[in-house]
């Protein structure tokens, strides 16, 4: 029997701050991302040098109440990618430059075809600044409503900062804003629900960001791994049906699922606590998700909500259909999980410390049902469908197909394609309910290898769907069907309970709900790395 | 025989670096200050070329130990370290009560964010302290010869001084070369270890001869 591995603990201040932290949960609910062009080294490294000073990282912010030695939350927070021409830019050795892998060398538009970026997600349909020189990305998060102001007056600052490098940095334009407008960034928000409180919600309604990979050394409560990390061959409603996943999956610099350390730059400083992110600008065909729902829950058991349900594999309120398969068991859990929410947010803002562990016990425990679940009990899909979105992204065990023992391990088709999601919802839905308009997604996605992670999950696993025994069909939400009334791609099978002697129902004429507006590949190295970019000290020999 | 070559010393020390607290990440501080230093110091004005008797020398901080791939079984270190390599001429303690006396601004620097160091506040002090992170250096190899550093430093200005005569010499009489040979050994007095003599630290040849305290070009 091997010896365990011993704890990793990892160095959060040398980690940038959006790797470990989801900020949209931490109330920087509000976003602006910019991007710039390095004309001339020198410049880009001193403009890097400047922004240091304000670079989240992922050392834990201390509670108000604490002020000796205290890291508190900053108003806004600030991060920084690089792409690869922008590591070109900034005139890093070559003998380093060589050492990127290729995905990230090409970038998102060069790999288009892979992604499945055409028709409407062309890059010709794409916002005109995601077809110029890329170089960085520099990302604020802030709060929400009534304090947005704040983060305005932070982008001015850097704005007025990155000006003094002009024109040897650029700011770039280009990024579309209402009503047809060219902004000098992209801005995010959360959504507000009727009462202006700030919901999880994207524009289609769904719940969104519930589950998200844990891995070794972050320092979260351990048994948060329920869900989040990888499944064991134990009962996954316990903490025994989960381990963390391997820190080198989403970090670089350790060891990984395959027992060994993912690629990585030379310098080792140069990779060891960075990673790579996927920026994707997502549109949401809000109009056409509504009518086709509305047409085909026509003639679906349950009606349209369900149907919704069954594209995602979760209720529209965040409920996991593979555990609350009815509508009134989603409701019962989504009021429990907002009584919690609810609670915990009095026992935050009050002094009663028993009462907040109580609280934060509760809220957990909430949360453990919506994410405590696999595929086993459902092998056929009758609860959640074998093609749903999330069934797709993160099949848990299921890919054993109830083959127990097929692998050494249930997970080991689906721990190496686990992938870090962020981001923040953009514009405002419309209404009435229509495809026009700017709204949708901003979806950042990290992990240690952009190619076997989003890469694969992309082309595979939302794009195809041989993996699950489902053909050609694609991710009915994500997916790039083919529009037209031609189309014949556009199809989803949502099965019925073994043993109900119902037929499967069938959707077809699906058309591209989600149509990709921008997007690149980034590196977002570690402080020290940044550091010796500013300080043009990389040195690979 | 560990850590000795000869008369020269092989020192291995790790010095372990405090863990992060909420505010700092003291591996990272350290880091960042054995790096600027590199890059704001040219070789012979390294803090470490004013210290007696250094052949070499080298920091670094080793966050943790390399994983080999399954199926070695993964270690980790229960802090990073300070590393401090050194190769010098002598006995170890002799060297630190040296490097104390002639770098000791630059050692409370480098050796702040450490695990004890706190108070070190003499020569005495930090030999020990250093003795108490030593590690043995096994197999030890020695880049150069055994003898002590001024007398190295002096071979390597003579070698340099003598063949730069040898090729303005070419060709002369056997009465000019007589002459300038004189001058030669006058001007570079071979037997004085004290100059003029190579400059400790110096790398190239810009700026390397040091005579009597008096630097030439």
């Amino acid at each position: 029997m091997m010896r365990p591995d011993p704890d990793v603990a990892l160095d959060l201040h040398d980690i940038q701050g959006n790797i470990i932290k989801a900020y949209n949960r931490e109330e920087y609910v509000t976003a602006r991302y910019v991007l710039y062009e390095v004309k001339d080294g020198a410049a880009g490294r001193a403009f890097l040098g400047k922004l240091l000073p304000y670079v989240t990282t992922a050392a834990p912010w201390s509670r108000e109440s604490e002020t000796r030695d205290a890291n508190p939350k900053p108003d806004v927070t600030l991060n920084i990618g690089f792409t690869f021409e922008g590591l070109e830019a900034m005139e890093l050795p070559s003998a380093s430059l060589l050492t990127f892998p290729e995905e990230f060398v090409s970038g998102m538009l060069a790999r288009r075809e892979i992604l499945g970026d055409d028709g409407k997600s062309a890059p010709e349909h794409w916002d005109p600044v995601w077809r110029k020189a890329i170089h960085m990305l520099v990302f604020l998060n802030g709060p929400g409503r009534p304090h947005e102001a704040v983060l305005a007056e932070h982008y001015d600052k850097l704005a007025a900062l990155a000006a003094e490098f002009e024109p040897s940095v650029v700011c770039l334009d280009g990024h579309r804003g209402a009503d047809g407008t060219s902004l000098a960034y992209q801005g995010a928000s959360a959504l507000y629900d009727k009462n202006g409180g700030i919901t999880s919600k994207e524009h289609f309604g769904y719940s969104d960001g519930i589950s998200n990979p844990f891995f070794k050394g972050t320092g979260a409560n351990p048994n948060n791994v329920v869900g989040g990390g990888k499944v064991t061959r134990e009962s996954s409603d316990t903490v025994e049906g989960w381990e963390p996943l391997e820190t080198g999956e989403f970090l670089l610099g350790y060891k990984d699922e395959a027992y060994e350390y993912p690629e990585a730059p030379k310098p080792p400083l140069l990779g060891r606590n960075g990673t790579y992110m996927v920026f994707r600008k997502l549109h949401e065909n809000v109009g056409s998700f509504e009518d086709y729902l509305e047409e085909a829950g026509r003639e679906f058991d349950g009606g349209k909500e369900a149907l919704a349900a069954k594209f995602v594999g979760r209720w529209r309120n965040g409920a996991p259909l593979a555990t609350f398969p009815t509508a009134e068991a989603a409701d019962g859990v989504a009021k429990r999980w907002n009584d919690a929410y609810i609670r915990l947010e009095k026992a935050k803002a009050g002094s009663d410390e028993a009462e907040l562990r109580a609280a934060s016990e509760q809220y957990a425990a909430v949360r453990r049902e919506l994410v405590a679940f696999d595929y086993d009990k459902d092998l056929a899909g009758g609860r959640c469908p074998v093609g749903a979105h999330v069934r797709r992204v993160n099949p848990r065990g299921s890919l054993e197909f109830g083959r127990t023992g097929a692998f050494a391990t249930r997970g080991a088709l689906t721990n190496r394609r686990r992938i870090l999601r962020r981001g923040l919802p953009y514009g405002a839905t419309p209404e009435p309910k229509s495809d026009g308009g700017e709204h949708g997604n901003i979806v950042m996605m990290m992990g240690a290898s952009i190619r076997r992670q989003f890469e694969f999950v992309q082309q595979q696993w939302i794009n195809y769907g041989n993996d699950f025994k489902l053909g050609n069909d694609k991710d009915p939400l994500l997916g790039n069907h083919s529009d037209g009334p031609d189309s014949i791609d556009g199809r989803m099978t949502i099965e019925s309970e073994p043993g109900s002697h119902k037929a499967p129902f069938l959707c077809s004429g699906i058309p591209r709900f989600v149509e990709t507006r921008g997007g690149g590949y980034f590196f977002i190295p570690s402080m020290t790395a940044l550091r010796m970019i500013s300080d043009a000290i990389v040195d690979p020999t | 025989m560990p850590n000795e070559s000869g008369r020269a010393y092989g020192l291995t020390a790790l010095c372990p670096i405090k863990l992060s607290d909420a505010k700092h990440s003291y591996a990272s501080l350290t880091r960042a200050y054995l790096q600027q230093l590199q890059e704001s110091s040219s070789d012979d004005k390294s803090p470490m070329a004013r210290v007696p008797n250094t052949y070499l020398c080298r920091f670094f901080v080793l966050n943790n130990v390399n994983y080999q791939g399954k199926p070695a079984v993964l270690d980790s270190l229960k802090s990073p370290y300070l590393v401090f390599i050194g190769e010098l001429f002598g006995d170890r303690d002799t060297y630190l009560r040296g490097m104390w006396d002639h770098a000791e601004a630059f050692i409370r620097q480098a050796w702040q964010h450490c695990v004890g160091f706190d108070g070190v506040d003499s020569r005495d002090y930090f030999a020990s302290y250093i003795e108490r992170c030593q590690v043995e250096t096994t197999l030890y190899f020695n880049g150069s010869t055994d003898d002590p550093l001024a007398e190295q430093l002096k071979a390597l200005y003579m070698k340099q001084e003598f063949s730069k005569f040898a090729f303005a010499s070419s060709g002369k009489s056997p009465h000019e070369l007589q002459r300038d040979f004189k001058e030669f050994v006058e001007r570079t007095r071979p037997s004085d270890l004290t100059g003029p003599t190579w400059r400790p630290g110096a790398a190239t040849l810009a700026n390397v001869v040091v005579d009597d305290g008096n630097e030439k070009r």
